[in-house]
């Protein structure tokens, strides 16, 4: 068990990149996934995400520092550890002319698969993302669905360990992003994933660990629990009806309540911050019995601080807040 | 979209990769709109000068050595095709920076096979295509005007001009690979290509320039040469190619892509 663990997926020890002495993309990141995690990788624009996801995949070549895969280092001619990962670019790009069948044949053959393993495996895979019927259509006229369906096989036609889906939902219908999301649980179940995202929902739904990236330094790495953890607690949104008068006069009330440190109403929202101090059933009691007493309706009651994008939102808040301190604290995730 | 099952482990055979690109490098080529112009346009001018020449030939009566007008247009068709063959090259590798590439390197292919793959595939496109056509032109220049062409004289005038476009399409797929991007790859290029053979051409006499060997073509042609200096040509230009080849596959397996 102890050896089983030892070999970690991805380990990057101090990765750096600096871009032709111009731009830090990437800034002293140590990381480890473990064989089994779904790591959903976050950040603003700019933030690294992409450059970290070519490193690891050995299409750059770290500034200082370095990144291994399955233990070995990986570098721009590590074809054969590039064989056990299936990669999904942003938007991904196919050659021109090509057709689902002759494109996933060619993928295939990049990754030296015999006609015999790669016949099979690309029908198999073309019809279970659902392209049987555009599987001599060209590419070219795909939509960006049928592409990112492609892609998807594309990126399992080597039956890979590790997958790194870079945006894998960018662009995608509601239909298709449930659809992708629902693959990735199932992907998740045998596989180590690396999902970039800027839709954190995603994150939430299929991921078990986050790294948060924020203007190329990790700032945070662990488990999504942790990163839950560390978010504004009691925090909610109160839906209301009645008359206007009434809701007014029932919010005014509740800012009048020592527990409550602030009540925002927007039209007929009502955002409500309440102290740590006193249990918050307690609090949301008397807050219920203040709308009560003014004849206000609770159409629905949503806890703010809970989600994801809110730890998120305070984690690269707290880390811009820091300033120089930096120099001084390390990031919380190294 | 289903879940794809597993269908236990896969071997592997390592050239299949060199192949996949080289085949599909051949067929987008082949299928590229530069490839397209250079041969319509060389088809052109070498139809319409050969048409020309037979009506002198003919009609006015003016006696045209095949080994003359065949050296004239090879040596036209060189200079024209230049710019062209330098695009066909450069854009090999650089065209397909951030895009293509990524899909492609991303998966079980080396740079090096990468690299080697690319540049072979512009290699045999450039020469078959160039030889085909010299063939042709050869081939009408003897058979409709004053036949003084040789057979070893041609094959001898095809070889030196494919080992001036084998040095010149391996620099241009090197220069493409370590390269930011098409345009100032082929900007690069195209002011070495055309800077270097100005500072060459310049050169004292006995330096066997590209202009020099280009001249004697119409003497090959007629089976005057000599087969040191053809081959010193020749492997010269060779050489050359292989030394961008070097260049190209040790660094570009040190670039970011």
């Amino acid at each position: 068990m102890a050896d089983a663990a030892a070999v970690l997926v991805v380990e990057t020890s101090h990765l750096t990149k600096i871009y032709q002495n111009r731009q830090i993309a990437l800034n002293d990141v140590s990381l480890s996934i473990e064989p089994g995690a779904v790591l959903g990788l976050l950040g603003p624009n700019g933030a690294g995400k992409t450059t970290f996801l070519r490193l690891v995949l050995g299409l750059h070549r770290p500034t200082a520092g370095g990144a291994k895969v399955f233990g070995k280092p990986m570098c721009p001619s590590a074809a054969d550890l590039r064989r056990r990962i299936g990669y999904i670019p942003t938007n991904p790009q196919f050659p021109r002319g090509m057709t689902p069948i002759s494109y996933l044949d060619y993928i295939a053959r990049l990754f030296g698969m015999t006609a015999n393993a790669r016949k099979p495996k690309l029908a198999m895979l073309i019809r279970a993302v659902d392209l049987l019927g555009h599987a001599g259509d060209p590419i070219a006229y795909f939509t960006p669905g049928q592409t990112a369906r492609l892609a998807v096989a594309a990126s399992l036609i080597n039956e890979p360990d590790l997958l790194i889906w870079d945006e894998p939902t960018h662009g995608l219908d509601i239909e298709a992003r449930r659809s992708m999301l629902e693959l990735i649980k199932t992907l998740a179940a045998e596989k180590t994933v690396i999902l970039s995202s800027h839709n954190l929902t995603d994150v939430d739904e299929v991921c078990n660990h986050a790294a948060v990236l924020n203007k190329g330094q990790l700032i945070f790495h662990g488990s999504l629990q942790d990163l839950k953890g560390r978010i504004r607690k009691n925090h909610y949104e109160l839906d209301l009806e009645g008359d206007q008068k009434s809701i007014t006069k029932a919010v005014t009330a509740v800012r009048g309540l020592k527990e409550c440190l602030s009540a925002l109403l927007r039209h007929r929202r009502l955002e409500l911050k309440l102290t740590d101090d006193t249990p918050n059933t307690a609090i949301l009691a008397q807050v219920f019995q203040t709308l009560f007493d003014n004849k206000v309706t609770l159409v629905s009651v949503r806890s703010v601080g809970m989600q994801t994008e809110q730890a998120y939102l305070d984690l690269v808040e707290k880390e811009e807040s820091r300033g120089f301190t930096r120099l001084y604290q390390p990031a919380e995730a190294a | 979209m289903d879940s794809p099952t597993s269908s236990g482990n896969i071997r592997f055979n390592r050239l299949l990769p060199y192949w996949a690109v080289l085949q599909t490098d051949l067929r987008q080529t082949f299928r590229s709109w530069v490839y397209r112009l250079w041969v319509l346009m060389t088809v052109i001018a070498a139809s319409g000068s050969i048409l020309y020449k037979v009506g002198i030939h003919r009609e006015a009566g003016i006696v045209q050595a095949a080994s003359e007008r065949s050296g004239d247009l090879l040596r036209g068709l060189v200079a024209v095709s230049l710019g062209l063959i330098a695009l066909l090259s450069v854009s090999g590798i650089a065209a397909e920076r951030s895009t293509v590439a990524d899909a492609v390197l991303s998966r079980g292919i080396s740079r090096h096979q990468y690299f080697l793959a690319k540049w072979h595939s512009r290699l045999i496109m450039i020469l078959v295509t160039f030889m085909v056509l010299a063939g042709a032109v050869l081939a009408a220049h003897h058979f409709l005007l004053d036949p003084d062409l040789t057979l070893a004289g041609g094959i001898a005038a095809i070889a030196l001009i494919a080992a001036v476009l084998v040095a010149v399409t391996s620099w241009g797929v090197t220069i493409g690979a370590l390269s930011h991007g098409t345009v100032t790859g082929i900007t690069v290029f195209w002011v070495l290509l055309y800077g270097g053979l100005f500072i060459v051409s310049i050169l004292p006499d006995p330096y066997p320039t590209p202009d020099r060997i280009m001249s004697r073509l119409n003497a090959v042609l007629r089976g005057q040469y000599n087969p040191a200096l053809l081959w010193q040509g020749i492997s010269c230009g060779v050489g050359m190619g292989l030394l961008a080849a070097v260049v190209g596959v040790v660094g570009f397996g040190r670039k970011d892509v």
